[in-house]
């Protein structure tokens, strides 16, 4: 792996990159969780950041997401600075998670479209067919989500990610407690992301889900990009070898 | 000012809507006023007139079955993570604050109502001649118990205490609004005038305003880290 390939030097933004990180810190308390990240992702990028147990790449995923303030440091949304106290940009991102953020009590629809209206969506009834089409659940609409496997679930928590058609889209962990049909069903909805308009950053575990998307490969380890590089660069053995040894380590 | 309108209301409407499908806080507040008012009217001397110690009975009653409710009032956010969803939209968190309220105010005005019959009917208790100062009396200290409610159970909700947390935080400062209430309530079902509770019906209307504008501050910092 070629260390510290792709990393700009601080401050350094690239007027078309979608997200940036420019000298990002985090503490929790007296705890480091990422210390000192700069980094740019160009619009319509894939980027995959792999990372051992306590990387910080969660952490990471939320201070992009706006969920979390940096320590020190800012995250850039476009050029321009996330302002907390501006919610607008918001609904520029989606974020998939290991966690559904659905009610089990409310249907497929009304989960969709309790989020639409935090949205402000229009057209609400017309985008919910859409999304829940997308992910084989328009079927399922007027069945609440309790009673969906963990597939099906994580699958409904994928449109409730893209409902508002988010340009840049985060997801942590998004095979986690899959079996390996819904993970293949998940794996070919991401695959519609890669339009070229939306940026994707994907943070898993999982070596052979992470690289089959990837355009941009990132590992992480202790609060830190340890290594950055082009896909098309990578050996997926070879990569994989590099990273248990180095990754083994860390954990 | 509208999204801000539709946002709530939609917080609101949720929690709402989730609670009438699952009954669990509405179900467990009424049954702790009901088995709270069965006590009473076995413990109470026959000697003692009931009416001149309801306003107590009833708002001790009130207190505590709210805390039941409010304990559960986050429960459903922490079930998949749902408040991250919620606070990751582009929402106001002063919108996602007075939702939540409204549902929490809801859900205790309804076990109120409830509260008030079952006293009526075990201690013939009537409010008739009052009963516009009481539903007044009644919503105004409802409206500041259910904020402070409301802003605590957020707080407590990010805690591991939890729900043991809630009632260590809360009760000290609804003290000077549960007997601002109760006395209140009391003078009005022996049918005093309503000029005698006027001044403690301000006193209400300042904690009210007073506990909104700091609860509508705070909220974004409570459920944000």
């Amino acid at each position: 792996m070629r260390e510290e390939a792709r990393l700009s030097p601080p401050g350094v933004i690239q007027p078309t990159a979608a997200v940036a990180a420019v000298g990002v810190e985090k503490w929790y308390g007296v705890y480091p969780a990422l210390r000192g990240v700069d980094f740019e992702i160009s619009s319509g990028d894939f980027v995959t950041i792999f990372g051992p147990n306590g990387a910080g790449k969660t952490t990471l995923l939320r201070l992009l997401a706006g969920a979390l303030r940096p320590t020190r440091g800012e995250i850039r949304l476009g050029g321009a600075p996330l302002d907390y106290d501006e919610p607008a940009w918001r609904a520029r991102i989606g974020v998939l998670s290991h966690q559904t953020f659905l009610y089990g009590q409310l249907t497929a629809a009304e989960n969709l479209r309790f989020y639409g209206r935090l949205y402000g969506l229009a057209k609400l009834d017309g985008l919910i067919e859409r999304r829940l089409a997308e992910v084989g659940l328009w079927d399922r609409r007027d069945d609440r989500a309790r009673g969906f496997s963990r597939g099906m679930q994580q699958r409904l928590a994928l449109a409730r990610t893209l409902l508002h058609d988010p340009e840049l889209v985060l997801l942590d962990e998004p095979y986690t407690g899959l079996d390996a049909h819904a993970a293949r069903m998940l794996r070919r909805v991401l695959e519609q992301l890669k339009d070229g308009n939306r940026t994707v950053v994907l943070v898993t575990h999982n070596l052979a889900e992470g690289l089959e998307l990837a355009d941009r490969v990132v590992v992480q380890v202790a609060g830190r990009w340890v290594s950055d590089e082009p896909r098309s660069a990578i050996d997926a053995v070879e990569f994989e070898q590099l990273y248990t040894a180095r990754v083994g380590g860390a954990e | 000012m509208r999204g801000f309108v539709r946002q709530l209301l939609t917080i609101a409407g949720k929690d709402l809507r989730l609670e009438l499908r699952s009954r669990e806080r509405l179900v467990s507040m009424m049954t702790f006023a009901v088995l709270v008012a069965v006590v009473f009217s076995f413990s109470l001397d026959p000697g003692v007139e009931a009416r001149t110690v309801a306003g107590a009975m009833l708002w001790v009653t009130i207190l505590f079955a709210g805390m039941l409710g409010l304990g559960r009032s986050f429960a459903l956010e922490r079930e998949q993570d749902a408040m991250m969803g919620i606070l990751l939209a582009p929402l106001d968190r002063g919108a996602l604050f007075l939702g939540k309220l409204i549902a929490n105010l809801a859900l205790l005005l309804a076990t109120e109502v409830a509260v008030f019959v079952v006293f009526a009917l075990f201690f013939q208790l009537s409010y008739w001649k009052t009963l516009g100062s009481v539903i007044l009396v009644v919503v105004l200290a409802s409206v500041g118990f259910m904020i402070l409610g409301t802003l605590f159970s957020a707080m407590a909700a990010g805690t591991r205490l939890g729900e043991t947390l809630l009632p260590v935080l809360i009760l000290p400062l609804l003290m000077p609004v549960v007997i601002y209430a109760a006395s209140s309530t009391q003078r009005l079902i022996v049918g005093r005038p309503f000029a005698e509770v006027a001044g403690s019906v301000r006193v209400l209307v300042v904690f009210d305003l007073i506990f909104l504008i700091v609860s509508i501050l705070l909220f974004g910092a409570v459920v944000e880290e």
